[in-house]
């Protein structure tokens, strides 16, 4: 019974998207308060009947119901029970469950969250919200139903791709999807604005707090993905500039330039249309990332599957949106109000600097991972566009924006003074300039492109704090004026600050890694010990091990530094025997931030095991950082400015004193 | 019926969803962008109170929010009042509601759900009486015991005749090859490891399972299931005589009330009855060369037939070879010894073999 | 500065970035993109030693051996014609004789193809596209047969 009420459920879903998606419109035209009020309930309903769906796919994962066909290709009675909850989204049916869940999950938030927005504005945005949940729901039913049954039910499942058996992917997808499909939100703002005909400082405000979660959930996604790669797929590597995460990436860098943008809009009133642009940019990016993972364009480990159909379908709601929302644009932007200019150098100039690189930067992301497709259909030729050309466009694009990232908060608004900003850090590039000379010295030789790296990531951290000292009154006034400028001091402005500095530290642990990486491949015998940077690992041998649901050969391994015993490695080989398959899991040792990694291949006839061993210098600032760029969006997030806007609790802030 | 009913209870919840609002006439609270640049002016004051930004910065932002604020108060002011909701417009929607969404729902629903079908948890399958089990059901749960003690060679013994029932081979196989290893070879298990074989192989005595015999009777001499194969594989490959000559012994020897006589006796007249036996080698002695070659012909391709899809028999292979020098058919022969090498690669012995041939004849 | 002049600037500066990003892309598209070959392709284009390709194929039954210091030798084939491989380093887990893989380095002056890198497949059922449709464009390669194969 349970798998046909989730089956229900989203027909249900479907069929209030349906109505979600022309009542509230019409009542926003003539202005029917009833009409428009049916926005706000079906949306928390459709949320409420995707998640009995999704909580009935999932209760079939977790009593194996292999009636199931979804359930039968993708689980194991034996596999333990937290990978049967993951193994729901670790498919393509269960993944597009889960998307669908989401979206309906943000229409839920603005229907609860959005009072302060006008009523036309919040029924055309949830009704934009609902197209495209009708979209993904037709999507669901019709191609890639999870809830299609077995009328003789096997009695036992195929088990879920080993690769994916694996505590990262209970929460990198989740993550990854709540960062593409908040997206929406800002996408169904833009195209409610632009249906309207009104666009104001105060929607930059409005769709803010939207694009601010969204782009948190994206950033920590994308950071779990790399570290999910790092440790699952063997090589230590943490960024490959595979299709599939460039997939991610554009719409994160689309997504960065609209949360800049939106500022100038929201204190200038200047670069409306184009925020709105790259609100339906950062979206139809999302559409984009998943129509490249999911139609089985590329090959990589999350797509699931490749069926032409499914393929078409996305292509065709690709087109819809895309092609429509930008549509729309062209035919609406040339009829809303422009907002003012201002001067180059001034706050909002450093802003439009950003966007201009970050969204260059996403077109060059664009081209490389577009290119290969676009070539093998006109030509039919096969080519790869790997690191090498990433690094060389991506590199030199991403370079004056973090060099300029010091300067923009220090700039005042309308007119800034460049020369003074420049003073102001002279404190940060001295350090920068220190950091490049240590690092000079102390290394020696090696790429000459280390050390300026160093020194930039150090120019970043310190202008961070550079802004924090500026605006707090720092080492200029007394105690107690900082500590009171520094309450005073906007929660979003202590973000923008943190996330810079976040930025800095994965700078810092992206050079390291890439510059001082030791690499080192051997075979190894019993009692023999391999050193790498003054650490010797000591090979004891192989133990055999059963899992539930597979068989390991557990290399062990003891670690010494200076002949005393500081742990232990146990990389190993795991054979799943429902699939035929196995997977190499790679021992990690962390000392501080930096990591030695370990990792197995294949064993020889003479008893010898091949290892690849690597230190990896401050390899987890690069996810820390993310971490702490993450805290940024959420200090920013929790600034009430933000909430403020709706009649009563104004009243109430406006009354209170700085805290 | 429970099915039924729930359904019937998420269709009303999701027209109330519909028709709650409708009832409703007064707009919900909303709010409006003159609340959010009253809130800008407000933090204005406060950074410039806190001494955040300069009392001229402060001036200029002022006035410039001002503005806006003015802007959007004469907007509201202007605007239309929220009409008042009108009657027909409520009456479509709580339409819409009440028909479209039950019936648009349910006639999705029909078309692609199976609602006759019972959920299936393994636990509760598990759980049913044994002998209302299905033979499936057994099968996966020694199959989840032996993924548990892939050790238990007991296990592995019982699965292997349910996998060949099954008609699952290749599991099979495996299943035989483990119990041999665990509980350690005798007659029996090489024997029904090499039947395994056969029955994956479509019926074929590879020459993996010709081994596996031949290892059962240097066990056990008298062990009909080998005895009985090593007769096939003699058949397949063409020596009739010895095959029939092996089946008839086992025929003297076996026990009056031998179950498998029958089938010896069965696959004695298939060799002796049809097919060239000694006696058609006699005959065709006597036949005119035009149809005698006819005949040698028709067994050459059998053979090829059979060494294209098993290739691992090397006696096959130099008989295909000698016979094709023999037809005079030279470039055939040549394609056998390729085809011979590939299929033999991994085999040094007989390869050597193949090229002893290669010699002799000179090809 | 006047309006005009601001906009100026600003288009300016947008379109000096755009013009540097095109260069950035044209060159590195020119320096660093690899092209997919079968062994097919690599024996009739007459590749010049030294060319960095991608080699896609079948790992050639019988072909693997495995020498001292991780080195090892096969051949990719795609049914038409072999390319013999070296590759020194730990490959993937599903390397195997008879299975997809898909090499990345350069052609040896010798003929024989020299990788840095070696991709296999993912899991049991999957092949990776590229081998795929070179294995189609030779008729070895029929839908589905990644799955039918007898475990071994």
């Amino acid at each position: 019974m349970i798998p046909e009420l989730g089956h229900y459920a989203l027909v249900l879903a479907l069929v209030l998207a349906l109505i979600q998606s022309t009542a509230p419109v019409i009542g926003a035209r003539t202005r029917d308060a009833a009409l428009m009020n049916v926005a706000g309930s079906t949306a928390l309903a459709q949320f409420g009947f995707v998640a009995i769906a999704f909580g009935a796919l999932t209760a079939c994962y977790v009593t194996s119901d292999f009636s199931v066909a979804n359930v039968f290709e993708n689980s194991h009675s034996q596999m333990p029970l937290v990978y049967k909850f993951t193994s729901v989204w670790g498919n393509h049916e269960g993944s597009m469950l889960l998307w669908v869940l989401i979206l309906a999950f943000f229409g839920a938030l603005v229907a609860l969250f959005g009072n302060n927005l006008p009523a036309t504005l919040k029924a055309n945005v949830l009704a934009v919200q609902s197209w495209i949940a009708t979209a993904f729901y037709l999507f669901i039913l019709f191609t890639s139903n999870p809830f299609l049954r077995l009328p003789d039910a096997p009695f036992e499942g195929r088990d879920l791709n080993p690769i994916l058996q694996d505590i990262g992917l209970a929460v990198h997808p989740p993550m990854l999807y709540l960062g593409y499909v908040g997206f929406s939100i800002a996408f169904s703002f833009a195209i409610a604005a632009l249906i309207e005909g009104r666009i104001d400082a105060a929607w930059a405000r409005w769709v803010r707090p939207w694009t601010l979660l969204a782009w948190m959930c994206l950033t920590l996604g994308i950071a779990m993905g790399s570290y999910w790669a790092y440790y699952e797929l063997g090589w230590g590597g943490w960024w490959f500039w595979d299709p599939v995460e460039n997939a991610s990436l554009m719409p994160w860098l689309a997504g960065t330039a609209l949360l800049h943008s939106a500022v100038v809009m929201e204190k200038r009133n200047a670069l409306k249309v184009w925020t709105l642009l790259l609100a339906i940019l950062a979206f139809s990016l999302s559409l984009i990332g998943t129509f490249l993972v999911r139609s089985g364009v590329l090959t990589s480990v999350h797509t699931f599957a490749s069926d032409p159909t499914r393929g078409v379908f996305i292509l065709m709601i690709l087109v819809l949106f895309i092609g429509g929302g930008l549509a729309l644009y062209a035919w609406r932007a040339p009829l809303l109000k422009q907002g003012g200019l201002f001067a180059p150098i001034s706050r909002e100039g450093a802003l439009v600097f950003n966007n201009l690189f970050l969204t260059t930067a996403c077109a060059t992301v664009f081209i490389g991972t577009l290119y290969p497709l676009a070539l093998e259909a006109l030509t039919d030729e096969k080519i790869s566009v790997g690191a090498p050309f990433f690094n060389l466009t991506f590199g030199p694009l991403f370079l004056p924006l973090l060099v300029a990232m010091p300067f923009g908060p220090l700039l005042a608004w309308k007119r800034g003074d460049i020369l003074g900003v420049a003073q102001r850090l002279i404190a940060a590039c001295a350090l920068a300039a220190v950091g490049i000379a240590i690092v000079f010295i102390a290394v020696g030789e090696g790429s000459v492109l280390a050390p300026f790296g160093i020194g930039l990531a150090l120019f970043v951290i310190a202008g961070a704090l550079t802004d924090l000292s500026e605006r707090t009154g720092m080492f200029r006034l007394p105690f107690a004026t900082v500590r009171q400028r520094a309450s005073g001091l906007p929660r979003s402005a202590w973000g923008t600050a943190v996330a810079h500095f976040g930025l800095g530290v994965t700078l810092l642990g992206v050079v390291c890694e890439s510059n001082w990486n030791e690499e080192r491949i051997v075979a190894l015998k019993p009692t023999q010990t391999v050193s790498i940077r003054g650490y010797d690992l000591g090979f004891d041998g192989v133990i055999p091990r059963q899992g539930p649901n597979f068989r390991e050969q557990i290399a062990r391994f003891t670690v010494k530094r200076n002949g005393e015993m500081i742990g232990v490695m146990e990389p190993s080989k795991r054979t799943f025997p429902s699939r035929s398959t196995s997977t190499t899991e790679a021992a990690l040792l962390t000392r501080g931030a930096s990591q030695i990694y370990l990792s197995l291949g294949d064993s020889n006839a003479d008893g010898s095991i091949a290892v690849r061993l690597y230190h990896k210098p401050l390899v987890l600032l690069i996810w820390l950082g993310a971490v702490v760029m993450v805290l940024g969006g959420a200090l920013s997030l929790s600034d009430r400015r933000l909430r403020v806007g709706a009649p009563k609790p104004a009243a109430k802030f406006a009354a209170q004193p700085a805290e | 019926m429970t099915l039924w009913f729930v359904l019937a209870l998420m269709t009303a919840a999701a027209m109330f969803a519909v028709l709650w609002p409708l009832g409703r006439r007064n707009a919900a609270p909303a709010g409006s962008d003159v609340a959010v640049y009253r809130d800008q002016l407000d933090e204005i004051e406060r950074d410039r109170a806190g001494g955040l930004i300069a009392d001229v910065e402060a001036e200029a932002a002022r006035v410039e929010v001002s503005r806006r604020l003015l802007a959007a108060a004469v907007a509201a002011q202007t605007a239309p009042e929220p009409a008042p909701s009108s009657v027909w417009r409520r009456r479509a929607a709580a339409i819409a509601a009440l028909v479209l969404l039950p019936v648009g729902a349910a006639f999705i629903y029909l078309v692609l759900g199976s609602p006759w079908l019972p959920g299936e948890p393994h636990a509760a399958r598990l759980q049913t009486p044994l002998q209302n089990q299905s033979i499936q059901g057994l099968v996966s749960q020694v199959e989840a015991h032996i993924e548990r003690n892939p050790e238990d060679g007991r296990g592995w013994e019982v699965l292997a005749p349910v996998y060949m029932r099954l008609g699952r081979y290749d599991d099979a196989v495996k299943a035989r090859r483990k119990s041999l290893e665990l509980n350690g070879s005798n007659a029996e298990r090489e024997s029904d490891l090499a039947e395994a074989l056969v029955a994956a192989a479509n019926g074929v005595v590879t020459a993996d399972a010709k081994a596996a015999f031949e290892r059962a009777l240097t066990l056990d001499a008298k062990d009909t299931k080998s005895r009985f194969y090593i007769g096939v594989a003699a058949e397949q490959d063409g020596r009739r005589e010895e095959a029939a000559s092996i089946w008839r012994t086992m025929l003297v020897s076996a026990p009056p009330d031998a179950l498998w006589a029958a089938t010896v006796r069965e696959a004695l007249t298939r060799v002796t009855s049809s097919g060239p036996s000694a006696a058609d080698v006699a005959a065709a002695a006597d036949m005119p060369p035009q149809q005698r070659a006819e005949m040698v012909r028709g067994m050459v391709a059998g053979l090829a037939a059979r060494l294209a899809q098993d290739g691992a028999d090397i006696e096959g292979w130099l008989r295909l070879v000698r016979a094709y020098m023999v037809l005079g058919e030279r470039d055939k022969a040549q394609a056998a010894v390729v085809q011979a090498r590939r299929a033999l690669a991994r085999d040094p012995e007989k390869l050597r073999r193949i090229d002893g041939l290669v010699k002799e004849l000179g090809i | 500065m006047t309006r005009k002049q601001r906009r100026l600037v600003l288009i300016g500066v947008s379109l000096g970035v755009l013009g540097l990003a095109a260069a950035l892309v044209l060159s590195a598209l020119r320096e660093s993109i690899v092209f997919f070959n079968s062994p097919t392709d690599v024996a009739e284009k007459n590749l010049a030693p030294g060319t960095r390709i991608r080699l896609g194929g079948l790992v050639k039954d019988g072909s693997l051996v495995r020498g001292d210091n991780l080195l090892i030798r096969f051949k990719v084939t795609d049914g038409n014609k072999d390319v013999a491989v070296t590759y020194q380093g730990i490959v993937p887990d599903l390397f195997r004789e008879g299975q997809g893989v898909v090499a990345e380095g350069r052609i040896e002056p010798d003929g024989t193809f020299r990788a840095d890198s070696v991709l296999a497949k993912h899991d049991e059922n999957y092949m990776p596209r590229e081998v795929a449709d070179a294995l189609k464009k030779q008729g070895r390669w029929q839908e589905g047969s990644g799955k039918s194969g007898a475990p071994k």
